[in-house]
């Protein structure tokens, strides 16, 4: 008897692994799917489907036919236990049947509505990840590919008006969406679809908050497929990075924000202490993230880890995953830390990896990104059948879609004006209007949305995100084509090309032009910055920049020393100088206003001006480097190493 | 091996290097430290909230501890990235100074056991927050369960069963908890890789030159080896059993087990010197394709002797129908998990013929991997053994869908796989260094433990030496007396021996096994691996050979081979070795399969009888037909693999190393270099840290035919 039980619950685990295996499998099949259509839609050109709308797709495909398909088995482990005895929930149970103890681990508290459908059918359930699956596993290297290629040169050029975006945008969007869900709230309370009560204004500003992470993946990728205005796509994609980070930090403070008394009155003190909470853990994070990626820019400085490649690369890898790990153990958020460890890893650690280490690194971010983006969106498709507590609020939904729109507008064109002031070269109306057109939802905010699905507004709120990203994607995403012709926004704008015409004469002042307008964008403050960048932290955690001995004040000479890499001294024609040089460039601003500062020996600037006629092939590395284009990258390499050999 | 031996060889060594190298090294412990004291702190707070009981406080209790649950698990990685990061800084100091007595995965495991030492005498033991009840009625565990307390529900699943002796010892400590993984963990998400880049990465050509005596090797030797072992051990359980040392039971089938389990080399330390050191490519290739299968038979193996259940009272005498059953359970799951992995690398190897999927190296690399975790996946899920799926489905890749890839997806492929095999590895080998201490249920017994060290022993000569006679009397290209030894030698257990102990750790004979494993473990990867270098030399087996020095394998080498003196004759011996099944199944690989499979051979319609003129025509890629051109990308690869399968290049390296192998091994040892004779510097520049060189090098080391092309 003892050992027939036995031999049944082994069974019972046996089982249990091979629904793992199964779930697993039927992900694994559904990408491979997607990845042969999206080849064939590739090769054919068709560009209104993009790799993530085709898995959603085949994960609504799926999660039908597992809804209606599969039969409803009856699994026991439904049934309820009553246990007096027990007063609170521990983390472990310990369960005594017939002689044999068990252990159980606490997954989480159900409410009471939620037991039934509970109960229905068991693959259906097993299909259902645990949500934190999504904040561990599956966004941390989206997130921090992200960062990684985030083109830096653009990127920084825009960094006002990317950051103004990103902050003030997401909060203004966040209130705007709040405040008009509270009204549909109030309008549906009103017409007897909602208890009173149930729906308070702090959830509607959750929503807003991960309603306001826009994830324009579609949108980029046909951007970067018919490069479009390199200035667009970079105030695009910095937007939708940064977004992010301040979306997620935003939905954890606002969903900490407990008043003493009313628990959702006003109140002074516990809104300030949700700010306090906001700039607390993005500062944290971003330290965070930051710290990691200078203890990697100076292991790889100071090590000859570059000789073995692989090894480079593990590091590279553990050390990012690190910053992630160290800020969840911290209490930060994991995810803004791999954001801002991304941005620095490319800033400085890359110009130290060996250049098969870079094109490593790069790829494989690049390999777990393209998993990670697809299994996320074949999940949502699946989610839209599987998940079993939907609520669908036709009024709430409606609300929602106006909402998006509405607050996306007011993020937008106001901001754009504001902007306009400060920047000479301003932001188009055409390129306005994309911009609100590619309001894009996707990962983050689902990712946001199943994280709490325990009450019922935040059931409603899961199902309306889960529809408000579908149309997004499907729709928006497919009408991206048709939106750049009909704004008229230039495309096939080579970034190379457009450097190139940079030496020749007939565009030579239209250049400079732009150049300065460019150069006045960037405030005081974001000028400062440069040059401290490019004058210690550079020679600091990389081979580049001028050498620290020139740049420091004379008494903190050993210091500089210790700290500048003997390359930073030596022979100027060498791989470290080639980045350097491309460096230079990318601070361009800094150093054309100051060509005859002390702190750029006149040497550099002779080979600088002797190397112009060559600095579009440099860049032309550089862009491909940071690049998502995998041929470029081909390129670069062989490139690179002929200019080794 | 202390720890203290551990940190001098890097900081002593690194006198010559800038002080901030220095610096740096000491800043991960601090921060190591820094994580294990968030921990403490954390367990002491949680345990502190738990106390309270007042029932306002629960369900915000409950949330905290599931959130403190989810920082335990964060630092818990934490201590394993740190430790990997470690591992990696020191391995680079170690190459760098060329101290070859310490392999990664040793280093891991030292690394391992100090943490392991500080997390179980450093920590303090929280108090134990379990309660036993016995208010729920139900006759069997079911993997969720819902309690319903004081009006609310809670779900829970089933985490394990535990055995009535260990509640106890169940609660002792929170975070020596936390890092105890799962063993399922290691089986789905560590071995894997491990195992798929072995497969992916055997020496095609000199594999299948060999591939006689590495079957034989992986199929009868850990057969006989793990009978030799299950005996000797039984012996030493009965003696254990007279001198009253043996607390529980302890039957035949378990020390069969053991044997089984203990069969799976993993000689990842030598292999790893002798890339290294280019040693023989022939010895190379027996080793490692040895390893490889022998990790796949012993895991059915094992899992056959698990299984072996006679019918009757007497459970554990012997059964003819359970063991014919058992056997039979062997060889369907050997055979069926070896065609599910053939069957997805065929399937992978058409989808990427028919599909010009190769214009988008990222799909094609997505494609790929997806394809053969699906194999495990699949595997798995119809009961087959998912790791040994992964195995053959590795090497069916390597050998078709590797052709059909793009250039650029190849080194994506296998850098991927590189970099996976590599992290799991010394994940592997830090944790095995961890679970000494942390642990909780280690039986050690000295007899059983002496024994077994005896046992593998003799089980590894009773293997190799008489094997390699039988194999001699075949082979005209002898197996010589050196490389036996070495084989011998080279009888290291590894990550597969340690994940089938720790798989089950149940029973008491099972907890001795394992504690017996892990020691076998540390001490074959320490002192043998430490002592390949002195053997090498010792036994004078050539090193600095390099495979790719073989002459260019086309076929007018081939030719000039032939008449050639002492190597044709040795290419002849060698085509010998391969018995007629084996070149049966070359020229029917060759006619039929790699036609169908990839771009490369001769087309279809030639081979082909006529009748089936058209699904010729519909197989053959068009490619095929202007291959007659010569000199096509897949062309020079289609020469390479004729190549191989002709099976006629002896190494003609004549330029053998064997006179400066000995200065190889003692230059390397202590670690300064003699530049003396014009080998060694060829030598040393090949081991040399150039970058690029070392790059060029692995990539051509691994995949030999594709660096030709």
């Amino acid at each position: 008897m003892e050992r027939q039980s036995r031999v049944m619950s082994e069974k019972d685990e046996y089982q249990f692994q091979h629904q793992g295996a199964v779930e697993l499998l039927v992900f694994n099949f559904l990408l491979i799917l997607t990845i042969l259509t999206i080849w064939l839609f590739k090769n054919h050109r068709f560009r209104f489907l993009h790799e993530t709308g085709g898995a959603m797709v085949y994960g609504l495909i799926m999660g039908l036919i597992l809804r209606y398909a599969t039969a409803p088995t009856d699994i026991e482990s439904g049934t309820v236990y009553d246990c007096v005895k027990l007063t609170f929930s521990p983390s472990t149970l310990l369960v005594n049947i017939t002689d044999q103890v068990y252990e159980y681990k606490y997954k989480r508290e159900i409410s009471q509505h939620n037991i039934n459908p509970h109960q229905g059918n068991a693959i259906l359930e097993k299909m259902t990840f645990d949500p934190e699956i999504f904040f561990n596993v599956l966004l941390p290297p989206i997130i921090f590919h992200a960062g990684y290629s985030l083109k830096k040169r653009h990127f920084f050029q825009n960094l006002g008006s990317i950051l103004t975006y990103a902050f003030l945008g997401t909060a203004i969007s966040c209130i705007v969406i709040g405040l008009i869900m509270y009204g549909f709230v109030k309008a549906m309370i009103h017409a007897g679809q909602l208890k009173n009560g149930d729906f308070h204004f702090t959830d509607c500003l959750f929503f807003g908050s991960l309603m306001s992470a826009t994830d324009p993946v579609t949108v980029l990728a046909i951007f970067h497929e018919l490069h479009v205005d390199p200035d667009l796509y970079t105030l695009l994609f910095g937007e939708s990075v940064l977004n992010d980070a301040v979306a997620i930090v935003l939905t954890y403070s606002i969903s900490i924000y407990s008043p003493k008394e009313n628990p959702n009155a006003f109140d002074a003190a516990a809104f300030f202490q949700s700010v306090g909470n906001f700039l607390g853990i993005f500062a944290g994070s971003f330290a965070m993230g930051s710290a990691y990626a200078i203890i990697t820019a100076l292991l790889t400085k100071f090590t000859k880890l570059c000789e073995f490649p692989m090894l480079e690369t593990g590091l590279f890898f553990l050390l990012s995953w690190s910053a992630f790990l160290s800020a969840e153990a911290a209490g930060l958020t994991g995810i803004v830390a791999v954001l801002f460890c991304g941005v620095t890893q490319a800033h400085y650690t890359y110009n130290n990896l060996s250049s098969d280490s870079k094109i490593r690194t790069k790829q494989l971010f690049e390999f777990m990104n393209f998993l990670a983006e697809n299994v996320i969106f074949c999940y949502m498709g699946l989610a839209l059948f599987t998940f079993q507590n939907h609520i669908f609020n036709a009024l709430f939904i409606l609300g929602a879609f106006l909402a998006i729109f509405v607050a996306r507008a007011c993020n937008i064109y106001p901001l754009s004006f504001l902007l306009n002031l400060g920047r000479k070269q301003k932001i188009p109306w055409n390129f306005q209007h994309m911009m609100m057109f590619s309001g894009l939802r996707g990962a983050i905010a689902f990712a946001l949305a199943i994280r709490n699905t325990e009450s019922q507004p935040k059931q409603m709120m899961f199902t309306t995100t889960l529809l408000l990203v579908f149309f997004t994607v499907w729709v928006f995403g497919g009408g991206t084509t048709p939106m750049l012709t009909w704004l008229q926004i230039r495309v096939g704008v080579d970034l190379d090309e457009n450097l190139k015409e940079d030496p020749s004469s007939q565009h030579q002042e239209a250049n400079n032009l732009d150049k300065n307008m460019t150069k006045a964008e960037s405030a005081r403050l974001f000028r400062m910055w440069y040059s401290f960048d490019h004058k210690y932290l550079k020679p600091i955690l990389t081979h580049s920049g001028p050498p620290l001995t020139t740049t420091l004040p004379e008494w903190c000479g050993p210091i500089s020393r210790l700290l500048t890499s003997p390359q930073a001294y030596g022979e100027q024609p060498k791989e470290d100088d080639v980045e350097c040089i491309v460096n230079q460039d990318e601070l361009a601003i800094n150093y054309q206003e100051q060509a005859s500062s002390p702190c750029s020996p006149p040497a550099r600037l002779g080979l600088d001006q002797k190397a112009s006629p060559q600095t579009p092939g440099k860049e032309n590395i550089y862009e491909g480097d940071l690049g998502l284009g995998g041929y470029e990258l081909k390129l670069e390499q062989t490139l690179g190493q002929s200019q080794l050999n | 091996m202390e720890p203290g031996d551990a940190a001098r060889p890097g900081s002593g060594r690194a006198t010559g290097t800038p002080p901030p190298r220095l610096l740096l090294l000491p800043l991960l412990p601090l921060l190591l430290g820094w994580g294990l004291r968030v921990a403490a702190a954390a367990s002491a707070s949680s345990s502190g909230a738990a106390a309270e009981d007042s029932s306002a406080m629960e369900e915000l209790a409950t949330e905290k501890e599931a959130e403190e649950s989810h920082r335990q698990d964060s630092v818990s990685l934490l201590t394993f990235i740190l430790l990997l990061t470690l591992t990696i800084l020191t391995i680079w100091l170690f190459k760098h100074r060329r101290v070859r007595f310490l392999h990664e995965t040793g280093l891991a495991m030292i690394y391992g056991l100090i943490v392991g030492v500080i997390l179980r005498y450093g920590t303090p033991a929280t108090s134990g927050r379990d309660k036993s009840l016995s208010c729920t009625q139900e006759d069997r565990a079911f993997s969720t369960l819902l309690v319903n307390v004081s009006g609310k529900f809670f779900e829970y699943t089933l985490k394990g069963e535990i055995s009535p002796g260990k509640i106890n010892s169940v609660e002792q400590n929170d975070m020596l908890r936390k890092v105890t993984f799962d063993p399922e963990v290691f089986f789905n998400i560590l071995l894997p890789p491990i195992i798929f880049h072995a497969g992916y990465s055997l020496k095609k050509r000199h594999f299948f030159r060999n591939l006689g005596s590495i079957l034989a090797y992986a199929f009868l030797g850990t057969a006989v080896s793990c009978f030799i072992i299950g005996n000797l051990m039984y012996g030493v359980v009965k003696l254990m059993k007279i001198m009253g040392q043996l607390s529980d039971k302890f039957y035949y089938t378990d020390c069969l087990f053991f044997g089984a389990i203990i069969s799976a080399t993993d000689p990842v330390t030598v292999l790893a010197i002798f890339n290294e050191l280019h040693a023989d490519v022939d010895l190379y290739a027996l080793l490692f394709g040895e390893s490889v299968l022998n990790d796949a038979v012993a895991i059915v193996l094992s899992s056959s002797i698990v299984a072996y259940q006679p019918a009757g009272l007497n459970t554990h005498a012997f059964d003819a129908a359970a063991f014919f059953k058992s056997v039979g359970i062997f060889l369907g799951i050997f055979s069926g998990s070896f065609t599910m992995g053939a069957v997805t690398g065929v399937v992978t190897a058409l989808v990427t013929k028919f599909t010009k999927l190769h214009c988008f190296p990222l799909l094609e690399t997505a494609l790929f991997f997806l394809m053969s975790w699906s194999t495990f996946l699949l595997a798995e899920a119809c009961g087959f053994t998912g790791v040994v799926a992964v195995l053959f489905c590795g090497i069916t890749q390597a050998h078709y869908t590797y052709n059909n890839l793009s250039v650029e997806s190849r080194s994506r492929t296998k850098q991927l796989f590189e970099v996976l095999h590599f992290l799991a590895e010394n994940f592997i080998f830090s944790y095995m260094g961890l679970a000494l201490f942390t642990f909780q249920k280690h039986v050690f017994s000295p007899i059983f433990i002496i024994g077994a060290f005896v046992a593998i022993f003799l089980g590894r000569a009773a293997h190799i030496y008489p094997l390699s006679f039988f194999l001699n009397l075949g082979r005209r290209h002898k197996i010589g007396w050196n490389f036996q030894h070495m084989m011998m030698f080279s009888g290291l257990r590894g990550a597969m021996a340690f994940a089938l102990a720790i798989r089950d750790t149940a029973s008491y004979a099972r907890q001795m096994m394992f504690t017996t494993t892990l020691l076998i473990v540390f001490f074959t990867v320490w002192i043998i691996g430490g002592g390949t270098t002195p053997m090498l030399s010792w036994l004078n087996i050539r090193v600095g050979v390099d495979p790719d020095q073989d002459p260019p394998p086309n076929n007018d080498s081939f030719q000039v081979l032939q008449g050639d003196g002492p190597d044709s004759a040795r290419g002849n011996r060698t085509k010998q070795e391969s018995a007629w099944i084996f070149r049966l199944w070359y020229s029917f690989d060759h006619n039929y399969l790699k036609p169908i499979l990839t771009h490369s051979g001769p087309p279809l319609t030639t081979t082909l009888p006529a009748w089936c003129g058209l699904l010729a025509r519909c197989l053959t890629s068009p490619q095929v037909y202007d291959n007659q051109e010569p000199l096509r990308e897949e062309d020079s690869d289609f020469i390479l693999t004729e190549g191989d399968l002709t099976l006629t290049y002896g190494d003609s390296t004549v330029t053998a190393n064997g006179s400066s192998s000995s200065h190889t091994a003692s230059t390397s040892l202590e670690g300064s270099r003699r530049t003396k004779s014009n080998s060694e510097e060829v030598l040393e520049r090949d081991l040399g840290m150039g970058d690029q060189k070392v790059s060029s090098r692995g990539t051509r080391l691994v995949f030999p035919l594709e660096d030709n092309a």
